[in-house]
């Protein structure tokens, strides 16, 4: 027992891409013992352990290369099971059974097992078999059409956000199955759907929809729901520099205006209450740009939040990378690899007291447990060993 | 709800301090079967003043946001600042696991109620706090909401398109993304508590959540140098492009696949020179993704999304049609897997139709209870739970205690 949450748990990871290891990398930040299974037909393009993205969602794991596609593979995978708390894949829902290892064959040797399929769609209904990564599931769940400035030009995100959605869905029902193991002894097996993760985020304004059939458009920065105003994203001086301001309450307001040095404009009757300044956003937008487009970012944004106005630089990567916050939390934590380097990746936001990033890892190389899994774990002779690996299926 | 089906979390009990930033949180763990007490201060959360409302008509038990927020939980109400407000609480987490706050930093070490106060009350107590900075560091007293989050988050930079500002994810993402950290964290530290018999204080930065969800932002800064920039409806990595048809937009591949989707084209005579076999390279392709998105446009204008997407898909083309919400509930996907979940209001004599949990397993709750009404679970907590005598219950709400 190292003292971390998950000392002791063993994890079968299946998982690739973007949305399954990052769920097995958060178990194995707090201390699961999380064995990729790889193999080097697969441990290609992204899922080559060499690249910097795969680096960076594999930390703290361990990498065994068992192809899957002989009897044997089976076999130790069975014994492996045996020996594991949880097994993640995110495969289309055909593979495990075609491999015939669904959760009722692995719960013959594992009673307790937990195991968790993610994929896009979920393992039943009529779009099981649909393709999906994260935009496309932006697409579908509304997301897309409502990040965006008009109607009829859908933007949406520039990033994968539904794969760390579901990743963190993931994480949290492998925990909340331990629990209930510990207190029952009983296993489980979890179909999460990435598509139903997502749309989960979108709550309110499904209920509005649904309710009051009405259509619910895209409102780029503004927000008809929240009770603020100004509330937006305005250009500063600089190239492509922004800051964002959001004001809730009267007291902010005042605070706002002094910051103005209290021009006329800000006592005008149309900006005389919060309902008004909604009701006056663009004019309002504009005044407030011709201020902050004299001063970069920082200044608007150190100016207002000491005068108790919310307000934020609209940072890139560089600038998350120097973030004086972010430093002064050790946010970015560097890890050697060997043939990488010195790599640096984002610690967990989960804090505790104790820090528990003390004896974290970059990620494996391939296969590089295998003589700690297949000799040490499982007790395959030295001579079973390689002669896995001469046939092939330790490869 | 008790009878046969129990969720993972039976018996933990959870008190919930949270506003809007994290009142999520303690959602996801009441669907999966802890307890949850939310207390909210005499007159109800400023969190039921996000809309959108119930019949558009604004009023603290007909925010949206806040049923969905705080679905499945009981409430209370209980003044913190007030001395013998603070005594009732003392009581309730001496029989509570959690405790989820996201005030200001320093604030409940002002009002007395600090980690180490609480401690001493009920020592292996977990306190989980959400604040926008985090608990040190130079901004750490700043304050922060949804667009502040995504701002200094980074994930606002990169949405949009070059000629519009950066755009804000829709909805009050930063505030899901953070209460899931923070649901997972929870559960950690209850197995953390299993194994040390103390409890913890967690401390969860929102625009921490925020950064550690923008998936290649990172990643290509610290190991190409790379400052990811806003594409508009192409995607950072021009794998995705967003396109029109018929009747609305479509998310379409650019490069995957390239030879069946050309050959599709072909058979519809729009394939136009990408049928040419410079076109089969990928670098070609990348430098010229214009003219390819130009070409494919024009092939996909003369198709309904339906169409595309159907067929799309059964070729292994991960593509989807841009669906507004109204689309999202008439899902057959959805439909058949029954992700939508009536849950019963009765003041307004009406069923609601709420998103359900994403996933099913053996033991997944089967009846949900919607949001309680202000203080509706005041009764229950405090005269049968903890029994406070009837006398002294009114006298406390007398005195908006409670």
């Amino acid at each position: 027992m190292n003292g971390k949450p998950l000392s002791g748990i063993r994890v079968i990871d299946f998982t690739w891409m973007l949305a399954g290891p990052y769920a097995t990398r958060i178990l194995a930040d707090f201390g699961a013992e999380v064995i990729k299974v790889q193999s080097k037909k697969t441990a290609k393009g992204v899922e080559s352990n060499l690249t910097t993205y795969f680096n960076n969602w594999n930390r703290n794991k361990r990498s065994v290369t068992l192809d899957m596609s002989y009897p044997e593979a089976r076999e130790i995978l069975l014994k492996l099971t045996e020996r594991s708390d949880v097994l993640i894949e995110n495969f289309s829902p055909r593979v495990m059974l075609n491999w015939d290892l669904n959760y009722e064959k692995l719960k013959e040797v594992r009673p307790a097992l937990i195991m968790v399929s993610m994929s896009a769609m979920g393992q039943t209904g009529p779009w099981k078999d649909y393709v999906a990564f994260g935009p496309t599931l932006h697409a579908l769940s509304g997301l897309t059409y409502l990040t965006s400035f008009e109607k009829d030009s859908p933007m949406g995100l520039g990033y994968a956000y539904a794969d760390s959605i579901s990743g963190l869905y993931a994480a949290l029902v492998v925990l909340a199955a331990l629990e209930c193991r510990e207190r029952t002894g009983q296993g489980q097996y979890i179909d999460l759907s990435e598509y139903e993760a997502i749309c989960t985020l979108m709550g309110p304004l499904l209920l509005d929809s649904s309710l009051h059939k009405k259509e619910v458009l895209p409102h780029g920065n503004r927000s008809n729901y929240i009770p603020a105003a100004p509330y937006g994203c305005y250009k500063c001086s600089g190239m492509d520099r922004w800051c964002v301001m959001a004001v809730f309450n009267e007291e902010e307001w005042q605070s706002l205006c002094r910051v103005l040095g209290d021009p006329d404009w800000t006592k005008e009757e149309k900006f005389s209450t919060p309902w008004k300044r909604k009701e006056n956003a663009e004019k309002l937008d504009e005044l407030l740009t011709q201020w902050t487009f004299q001063h970069t970012p920082e200044q608007v944004v150190s100016l207002l939040q000491e005068a108790g106005v919310p307000a934020g630089v609209v940072q890139n990567a560089e600038d998350l990378a120097k973030d004086p916050q972010l430093m002064a939390r050790d946010f970015f934590i560097h890890l050697e690899h060997p043939t990488l380097g010195s790599t640096t990746s984002d610690r967990s936001p989960i804090r505790f007291e104790e820090d528990l990033s003390v004896n974290w890892k970059a990620g494996p190389l391939l296969g590089e447990d295998n003589r700690y899994v297949f000799l040490e774990l499982l007790g395959l002779t030295e001579g079973e060993f390689s002669s896995f690996i001469e046939k092939g299926i330790i490869g | 709800m008790e009878d046969k089906k129990k969720g993972l979390l039976e018996g933990i009990q959870i008190l919930d301090l949270a506003d809007e930033k994290a009142s999520f949180c303690s959602k996801l763990l009441a669907d999966l079967g802890a307890r949850v007490i939310k207390i909210e201060k005499p007159g109800g959360d400023p969190s039921r003043g996000i809309g959108p409302f119930l019949e558009g008509f604004h009023h603290p038990e007909r925010s949206l946001f806040f049923y969905c927020n705080n679905i499945n939980k009981l409430g209370i109400t209980l003044d913190l600042e007030h001395a013998e407000g603070r005594e009732i609480f003392f009581k309730l987490i001496k029989k509570t696991d959690i405790v989820i706050e996201t005030f200001r930093l320093g604030y409940l070490k002002e009002i007395g109620l600090g980690f180490d106060i609480l401690k001493r009350v009920k020592p292996n107590l977990i306190l989980v706090s959400v604040t926008g900075f985090g608990g040190n560091g130079p901004r750490s007293q700043y304050k922060s909401c949804d667009l502040v989050a995504s701002a200094f988050g980074g994930n606002m930079y990169v949405s949009g398109s070059p000629s519009t500002p950066p755009l804000k994810p829709f909805g009050e993402q930063s505030y899901y993304t953070v209460s899931l950290f923070a649901a997972v964290g929870i559960i950690l530290a209850l197995r953390k508590r299993a194994h040390s018999g103390k409890g913890e204080h967690i401390d969860i930065s929102l625009q921490e959540a925020v950064v550690s969800t923008v998936d290649h932002v990172m990643v290509r800064f610290f190991y190409e140098k790379v400052i990811a920039k806003r594409q508009g409806c192409l995607y950072w990595n021009n794998d995705f492009c967003i396109l029109s048809c018929k009747d609305g937009h479509i998310l379409l591949t650019l490069s995957l696949q390239w030879d069946i989707l050309v050959e599709w084209m072909k058979s519809e005579g729009m394939a136009g020179d990408l049928q040419e076999e410079k076109y089969l390279e990928e670098e070609y392709r990348i430098a010229h993704m214009d003219h390819i998105i130009e070409v494919l446009e024009r092939w996909t204008k003369i198709h309904t999304t339906k169409e595309l997407f159907e067929l799309g898909q059964l070729m292994h083309f991960p593509w989807a049609p841009i669906y507004s919400l109204e689309e999202v509930l008439n899902n057959p996907q959805l439909k058949a897997r029954e992700f939508f979940t009536g849950v019963e209001h009765p003041e307004i004599n009406k069923s609601i139709s709420y998103p359900g949990s994403p996933y099913k397993f053996t033991s997944s709750l089967d009846r949900w209870k919607r949001a309680s009404l202000i203080g509706e679970d005041n009764i229950q907590v405090y005269q049968k739970e903890f029994g406070l005598s009837k006398e002294e219950f009114e006298r406390l709400l007398s005195l908006k205690v409670i």
